[in-house]
């Protein structure tokens, strides 16, 4: 029904008419799913216009940040350089994503409300966005990956495949809380503060700068943590190690759960979001 | 290929408005000449009433002018149609392509060139990467920005800023134009060229639906016009009891 050809729009209600109305909104962002590519490129070109090195910036100061975090601690915990960078250097680039697409998320709706207040484009669209913006940041960070992937030899060791699981799964989870908290913040304007605050909070609860081998295998302080989750089953795999699998079924139910909250979530308030910006 | 057509029928549009205090607003619901209607919802809310049962039937061909009050709701009624808003009651039914030209600075970013911002608005309007460089010759002359392109948008003066948003807007293959006021910014050169623009689009079987306080402007490319009053629509008529229309106020 929704084409470039045909727009409609009803006072309908009833809530199977509201889910479908959502539904189409996916489908249409699905449909134009280079415009969000195009928007999200876009706004890493804009960032750093003018700027040589762009989004290496962040890349460096990450890598220095691995390199002081990974020498220091490693020193100060008598753990190994080799056993200790590459786990680090992990951590703050995959946290990275997860802080970066859920804090981000705070602005997606708040950021289009010019956009959506004179277009038909699919609110989704604006998701994807976010998302695929983390997801090119992401792109360039990897070159610490990759640096400390040949440094320390763990080529020889690491399997990809699980690591792309963890990291898909990941990703998956990422989006419906992105999305989750765009609708929250265009709504209630405390919600980026609160989000910030917990994100904060987060990367010191999450196994991101320290081992976790202090904890028994599957303690409540690391299980009842989808971050740690979520890190774990993408760099226990690229260390060669073998991420516990009741990570990736937590993962997959939270994914499951998550996007039905946030769908549910969405499609009762699509026809507002517009009007709360 | 799908006839042309714009169908409202019974369109209510209220703006929900959060973070006021509604108790401090009553005191001043007195009538006034500007703005929709201003009213508490059973829950409390304070809501704007920006269109109330508005119908309007527009075919090919059809060049609807709209005039108003300030807060009349005539650019609500343009975003409605471009399917911005979801009606509280009622329906918006448009068939063909739509354009809307309502904001200037839609998807604009000041920092990138002219020729981002075609590519970045052009993206918006939905046409493809291809669609658009194939078009870029076009957009660019019609623009008539020449080296400018080239610049940042930021040193753009506003009319420039109109010409080029033109220029994209008008590049799609659209068959319902959208247009709120800004058309007067161009010089006279750029009216020139955008009538015939506007024209041609018409001629192709196309709608267009323009919002303005210049009785000259919609003269010059409307044959229709209606009226908003408080969100109330009149009856559409002929552009050429305009003065009734006005004289009604
Ligand atoms: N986003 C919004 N939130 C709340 N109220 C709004 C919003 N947009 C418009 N309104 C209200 O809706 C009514 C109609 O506004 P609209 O912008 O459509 O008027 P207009 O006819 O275009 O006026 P103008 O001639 O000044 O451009 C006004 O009372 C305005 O206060
Ligand atoms: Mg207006």
């Amino acid at each position: 029904m929704e084409s470039g050809q045909h727009m409609l729009r009803t006072g309908r209600r009833g809530t199977l008419f509201e889910f479908s109305m959502a539904l189409r909104d996916l489908v249409t962002s699905y449909h134009r799913r280079g415009l969000a590519w195009s928007l999200a490129w876009h706004d890493v070109v804009s960032r750093y216009r003018g700027s040589i090195l762009g989004p290496f910036w962040i890349t460096i100061s990450m890598g220095l940040m691995v390199l002081g975090i990974g020498l220091l601690y490693a020193k100060l915990f008598g753990i190994s350089v080799a056993e200790f960078m590459p786990y680090v250097a992990m951590g703050i680039v995959f946290f990275g994503l997860m802080a970066g697409t859920i804090n981000e998320g705070c602005d997606t709706f708040v950021q289009a409300s010019s956009m959506l207040s004179q277009t038909s484009l699919p609110m989704f669209t604006f998701i994807w966005r976010t998302v695929l913006r983390n997801l090119i940041n992401l792109a360039h960070h990897a070159v610490i990956i990759v640096g400390v992937i040949l440094f320390f030899g763990l080529w020889r060791v690491m399997d990809v495949f699980p690591a792309l699981g963890g990291l898909l799964l990941t990703i998956v989870n990422l989006a419906w809380i992105s999305m989750l908290v765009a609708i929250a913040s265009a709504r209630f304007r405390d919600i980026p503060q609160f989000v910030m605050s917990v994100m904060q909070f987060a990367i010191f609860m999450t196994p991101v700068f320290w081992k976790p081998d202090a904890f028994p295998d599957r303690h409540a302080f690391l299980t009842l943590n989808p971050f740690y989750h979520m890190l774990t089953t993408i760099r226990a795999p690229l260390l060669g190690q073998e991420a516990d699998g009741l990570s990736y079924v937590v993962l997959a139910i939270m994914a499951v759960l998550g996007w039905a909250l946030t769908f549910s979530v969405f499609a009762i308030t699509r026809r507002r979001i517009v009007h709360f910006l | 290929m799908t006839e042309v057509s714009i169908k409202v029928t019974d369109l209510t549009l209220r703006f929900p408005v959060y973070g006021v205090d509604a108790k401090s607003l009553k005191k001043n619901l007195a009538r006034v000449t500007v703005g929709g209607r201003l009213s508490s919802s059973q829950t409390g809310a304070t809501e704007v009433t920006a269109l109330s049962h508005l119908n309007l039937n527009l075919r090919a061909g059809d060049r609807l002018g709209l005039i108003g009050h300030n807060g009349s709701g005539k650019t609500t009624l343009l975003r409605a149609l471009s399917g911005a808003y979801e009606p509280d009651e009622g329906q918006i039914e448009v068939r063909g392509r739509i354009a809307a030209l309502l904001d200037l600075s839609l998807g604009i970013d000041p920092s990138a060139t002219g020729v981002d911002n075609i590519r970045l608005r052009g993206r918006i309007a939905g046409m493809s990467s291809k669609e658009i460089e194939d078009k870029m010759d076009e957009i660019a002359e019609f623009s008539g920005l020449g080296p400018f392109l080239a610049m940042p948008m930021k040193t753009y003066s506003a009319g420039m800023q109109a010409r080029l948003a033109f220029a994209v807007a008008t590049a799609v293959e659209a068959d319902v134009l959208l247009m709120d006021e800004w058309i007067s910014v161009g010089d006279a050169d750029f009216q020139k060229l955008a009538h015939r623009r506007l024209l041609n689009l018409v001629e192709r079987a196309g709608i267009l639906v323009l919002s303005s306080h210049d009785a000259g402007l919609l003269r010059l490319y409307c044959n229709k016009v209606m009226r908003l009053e408080g969100g109330v629509a009149s009856e559409v008529k002929d552009i050429r009891r305009l003065d009734e229309l006005l004289a009604a106020a």
